[in-house]
């Protein structure tokens, strides 16, 4: 039992091996700004292929972080409350919380985005403007990536969790 | 009974956030719950989800939004190198000498640091930081030193180019389109981000000048609270501004392409962040071990912001699939007094809320639901965005519970009593009151510079 929960907890390696180097896309976010700035303004030429690009980054920025903020426990709460209470009670919060909200939420996104992100696969869904990036699909496909991610997340945490509050009960 | 759903939708998810689990993850989870419940009994039609994909594909590819990252790593990159702090330590230099200076420099700086970040908790915090330690050090009143910090801390509500007033501009202008489409306006007008920060950008101005009017009538009536310090070294008035001009000249560009309609807030953003970069590298603040703290930061906050976002998206779909905005419209139709008791009852919710929840969270969860209605009664835009913004600010400033003092006394020390700080911040929100009293008399307050600017 104790094996399975050391072993589900190590899932959360995979959201820091992610963001190791996600965190850099936002230097890159605005390096790029500024080039389509310079682009348009200074030579006047559009440039959607590099515009979207941006767009591209700052998809895959914040949303495959978004399971790094659980594990690194950067997401808001409301701390009235949650201040005072004792770690014990805070785990327990915590651990209800995954499995009665974060599970499922992960768990309908995916579900619900599969159809959704199937026919844009289908027809290789490309941008709608001419010039833009071709891989709408791919973006699109950073939906179910980013809720299995969190179900994953939701799992480690979860893991973690028990073995603390069982610990802390022998 | 029916009916009564959504309102138990809310009032059930208010009761789960104050569990202290995260917010966006309360928000979309006890909607799902509800929607389970719904499906289960015949209430609430499952097709409704299947709109969920849709609309986080748009908070994905929504371009404005895109603009919040780059602002983010703007503030973040002023802060981590601490520009932002050698300003307060140069500009303390040479006004310090007079009476008042230093509170009066702690709202200027206070003010630029607002609008380059524009989160409560990271101005007030690093504010507090900063120049609480001096203010006391130079025998300031404690009360008037935490209230000035306090208030200025909030600031960023208001005062563009704030991420605050990014995200309630792009929700207004989704309400705005909204409230036309059903009123069977087929070719809505529309309100940019540009338009709000034209609209805050005076009362935002007459705000900070109400603040440094009260400061100086202290410094008469109560010299005592504000002791001069004795001109000690002379201090050349050009490395003054040496510091002071850059950043300065750096929150002008970036608000005034943005407002000039040069710009979209995306580029403005990036701009402005390519700007501290340089400003970082000009005066030697800049190391990989610092963008690294600041990409990783810039990166959570970021996160933070787009889990509430969706959070709030999926909490919506489904207080709307139980017909949540037919019951709002309803009951605003019906109030007494109409617009102004529909107006003044929103108004008294989202200050209550400030006092659990953050600008943010009240942005994407109550203004789609209040916005489009109130806009359909003939409310403008621009004007309710910054009544909305002006109100939380007081709410986040009142005591017992108000954001800006939980984070002040984090940073305060002990020595400081909690009563001092609640005393100090009881004259800003009667100023910020006033604020708010000249808006409801004088829409052009907010309306009037926009309208010149676009037309």
């Amino acid at each position: 039992m104790r094996r399975v929960g050391y072993w589900l907890e190590s899932l959360e390696h995979i959201g820091a091996l992610i963001t190791r180097p996600l965190r850099w896309f936002v230097l890159i976010m605005v390096l790029t700004t500024v080039a389509v700035v310079v682009l348009r303004y200074a030579l006047e030429t559009g440039a959607i292929f590099l515009q979207e690009s941006v767009m591209y980054l700052h998809g895959l920025f914040f949303m495959l972080a978004l399971a790094f903020g659980i594990a690194q426990d950067t997401h808001v709460r409301v701390d009235i409350l949650y201040n005072r209470m004792s770690s014990k009670r805070r785990n327990q919060v915590n651990l209800i919380g995954h499995c009665v909200f974060l599970l499922p939420m992960a768990a309908l996104i995916f579900l619900a985005s599969l159809p959704y992100v199937s026919a844009s696969w289908r027809v290789l869904e490309g941008s709608a403007e001419v010039g833009g990036i071709p891989a709408v699909f791919l973006l699109k496909s950073l939906l179910p990536v980013t809720a299995l991610l969190l179900w994953l997340q939701g799992l480690a945490s979860s893991a973690a969790l028990v073995r603390q509050l069982i610990d802390t009960d022998t | 009974m029916l009916e009564l759903i959504p309102l138990l939708l809310f009032i059930v998810t208010f009761g789960m956030l104050l569990t202290g689990y995260p917010v966006a993850i309360t928000l979309a989870g006890v909607a799902l719950i509800f929607a389970g419940v719904g499906i289960v009994t015949g209430t609430f039609n499952a097709n409704d989800l299947g709109f969920v994909p849709g609309r986080l594909f748009g908070v994905i590819t929504n371009q404005t939004l895109i603009a919040v990252p780059l602002f983010v790593f703007m503030g973040l990159l002023l802060e981590k190198t601490k520009i932002a702090e050698s300003l307060l330590s140069n500009l303390s230099d040479l006004l310090g000498h007079f009476r008042g200076g230093l509170a009066i420099i702690v709202v200027l700086v206070g003010m630029l640091m607002a609008a380059s970040t524009g989160i409560v908790g990271a101005t007030v915090v690093t504010m507090g930081m900063m120049s609480l330690p001096i203010m006391l050090q130079r025998n300031y009143d404690p009360s008037l030193a935490t209230g000035t910090i306090a208030a200025t801390g909030t600031l960023g509500q208001i005062i563009p180019p704030s991420i605050a007033l990014v995200l309630l501009g792009d929700v207004l202008s989704n309400a705005y389109q909204q409230a036309q489409l059903n009123m069977g306006i087929f070719a809505p007008k529309s309100v940019s981000v540009g338009d709000l920060f034209a609209g805050a950008l005076l009362p935002g101005l007459l705000l900070v000048l109400l603040y440094l009017l009260y400061l100086v009538v202290r410094s008469f009536t109560t010299p005592d609270a504000m002791p001069q310090r004795p001109k000690t070294t002379t201090i050349s008035l050009r490395s003054t501004l040496g510091a002071l001009l850059p950043p300065l000249a750096l929150m002008v560009v970036v608000l005034g392409s943005i407002i000039a309609g040069y710009a979209t807030p995306t580029e403005a953003a990036g701009v402005g962040a390519m700007g501290a970069l340089l400003l970082a590298l000009i005066y030697r603040k800049l190391d990989v071990e610092t963008l690294r703290e600041t990409c990783t930061a810039s990166m959570s906050t970021t996160a933070m912001v787009f889990f509430i976002l969706i959070g709030a998206s999926i909490f919506s779909l489904v207080f709307r699939g139980f017909g949540g905005d037919e019951i709002v419209q309803e009951l605003f139709t019906n109030m007494p007094g109409g617009v102004w008791g529909a107006l003044a009852i929103v108004m008294l919710v989202i200050f209550l809320l400030g006092f659990i929840l953050d600008f943010i969270e009240i942005t994407f969860v109550v203004v789609p639901i209040v916005g489009p209605v109130l806009m359909a009664m003939g409310v403008d835009p621009v004007w309710l965005g910054v009544l909305i913004a002006v109100n939380l600010q007081t709410s986040f400033l009142t005591p017992p519970f108000g954001f800006a003092l939980f984070y002040l006394r984090g940073v305060a020390p002990d020595s400081v009593a909690t009563a001092a700080i609640y005393k100090g911040v009881i004259p800003f929100i009667a100023l910020q009151l006033v604020l708010l009293a000249l808006l409801l008399l004088w829409p052009a307050l907010a309306t009037w510079l926009p309208s010149v600017l676009y037309g």
